[in-house]
């Protein structure tokens, strides 16, 4: 049916039926949405049931950064022993791919939830998520497994440790490929 | 009481209701228009954003005021008032309730019209003053519209004279006790309030300003309370085109099935209700139709809109002179 002027009375009523329809906005600084489980925002460190980060400064979230944005400084002691001095990461360059996270074979970062990213200076851009702190042990499969009475001294062990490590990491890299 | 002090007393209580008028009209138009375009309008000032456009008129008042270099100065300062003083004017014949006119004029309606019909010479004169390309198309469009649409307007508001047999709005309104004129002159209300639009520079015809196209066509070059007065006077025009129409064709103070002397002083109140009820429908049509071509109006104009209106205009005299003739003086 169109006879003349139908389309101004379709027009009034499509619109007086947005009126009637209510709000559809979010009132933003006042109200806001949850945002969903998997959104990728800034990197943030992801502790454990403790609080304490998991990060072991294995550089394989550095490594696998398609922009180069995070730098991972790390002193390596003499008993082997992995000391981060920075962790420095530029969100102000990140496109939040989130490839580093599934780098990650500690499961020690994730892609954060807070999106209010906004600042007033780049130089804020610059974040430091880990500053002098001492790496966390890579946690091993084999050390769960072994006896709790046939544990050997700690000067042993050390290199043993950084054997299963490299053992361990080619295979958690295969069975996420 | 003097009569110089009641008259005084009269043009303030115009000049506030105008004023009034304006800074509801403002908030009225923002917060219609976001909710027909499914937003929300002015939220953070006060409740609802009640006090947005109290901020707004402190704004204006508190701008720079720049002048720019090449503008006809004595014009450009003068239209402004040009525009806003008929605006005022143009209150004295609106019958609020049976006693409550400013004044109650025999020929208000002809009164209102000539008054209205002094506006375009305002937005030519600010246009032109501008020395603005944009500002001076927008000043033309709108004597080219509003002279060309003040024929079908005063056309359409022929019907309901003929049958109150009167010019005065107080008698049309007061005509309309038995039936409201807008049934027996559904035409003529249509045309009206077509017309009327183009008027009161209402946005399906509001190229004399056209945002997208002339920037704010007149108004481009005006800053500050200069074109708070432009904009005051554009809500104010709305304002009297919508009380014509409730006076001409919906019954003026009047409700149906009520009598007159029981609502006395809530009269008043009817009135600007159904005004406002009008108002709402015309941004509901602002807020839905896009604008035309001016060589579509223009042609809607002189081509549909007059022939129409005199058509009627004729139907409606024959139809008022044979009446008594048929019905034997019923009328």
């Amino acid at each position: 049916m169109s006879w003349f002027g139908s389309g101004i009375l379709t027009g009034l009523r499509i619109t007086m039926r947005n009126m009637l329809r209510g709000p559809i906005t979010v009132q933003y600084p006042h109200e806001k949405l949850e945002i969903p489980e998997r959104a990728r925002w800034a990197v943030e460190m992801k502790p454990d049931e403790d609080g304490n980060h998991k990060c072991t400064g294995c550089l394989a979230c550095e490594k696998a950064c398609p922009d180069f944005i995070i730098k991972i400084d790390v002193t390596t002691a003499e008993d082997r022993s992995k000391h981060i001095d920075r962790w420095h990461y530029e969100l102000g360059a990140c496109m939040m791919c989130g490839l580093c996270v599934e780098a990650c074979p500690f499961d020690a970062i994730r892609m954060g939830h807070d999106y209010e990213l906004a600042r007033t200076d780049v130089a804020e851009l610059q974040y430091d998520l880990l500053t002098d702190v001492a790496a966390a042990q890579p946690k091993r499969k084999a050390a769960a497994e072994r006896p709790a009475g046939a544990e050997r001294p700690a000067p042993v062990a050390a290199p043993e440790a950084a054997a299963a490590e490299a053992e361990v990491e080619p295979q958690k890299g295969g069975e996420q490929s | 009481m003097n009569v110089y002090l009641v008259a005084l007393l009269r043009i303030l209580a115009a000049l506030g209701l105008m004023l009034l008028n304006g800074v509801v009209l403002i908030y009225m138009l923002r917060k219609v228009l976001g909710y027909l375009h499914v937003r929300l309008g002015p939220m953070e000032l006060g409740p609802h954003g009640v006090f947005q456009t109290l901020a707004d008129v402190l704004k204006l008042l508190t701008k720079e005021d720049p002048t720019p270099t090449h503008v006809d100065r004595a014009l450009y300062f003068l239209a402004p008032g040009i525009v806003f003083v008929p605006s005022l004017m143009a209150y004295a014949a609106i019958p609020f309730t049976g006693t409550w006119v400013i004044a109650d004029l025999e020929l208000g309606l002809l009164y209102t019209f000539a008054i209205m019909s002094l506006l375009p010479l305002g937005l030519v004169a600010a246009g032109w003053a501008s020395a603005n390309k944009w500002s001076l198309i927008g000043g033309m469009r709108s004597v080219a519209q509003q002279v060309s649409y003040e024929v079908p307007l005063l056309m359409a508001a022929l019907p309901p004279v003929m049958i109150a047999g009167s010019l005065n709005l107080t008698d049309i309104a007061r005509a309309q006790s038995a039936v409201w004129f807008w049934l027996p002159c559904l035409p003529a209300f249509l045309l009206f309030i077509v017309a009327g639009l183009v008027e009161a520079n209402q946005t399906p015809f509001d190229m004399s300003e056209a945002e997208s196209e002339l920037v704010a066509g007149f108004a481009t070059e005006y800053a500050s309370m200069k074109f708070g007065l432009l904009f005051l006077s554009e809500f104010s025009n709305t304002f009297i085109f919508s009380s014509l129409l409730v006076t001409l064709f919906l019954g003026g103070w009047q409700v149906p099935f009520v009598p007159v002397d029981a609502l006395g002083g809530w009269a008043a109140v009817v009135f600007l209700i159904k005004v406002y009820l009008v108002i709402f429908v015309l941004m509901w049509i602002r807020g839905t139709l896009p604008r035309v071509r001016i060589d579509q109006l223009l042609a809607m104009g002189w081509k549909v809109l007059l022939p129409a209106s005199i058509v009627w205009v004729m139907l409606t005299g024959a139809a008022v002179k044979l009446w008594p003739m048929v019905f034997g003086g019923v009328q």
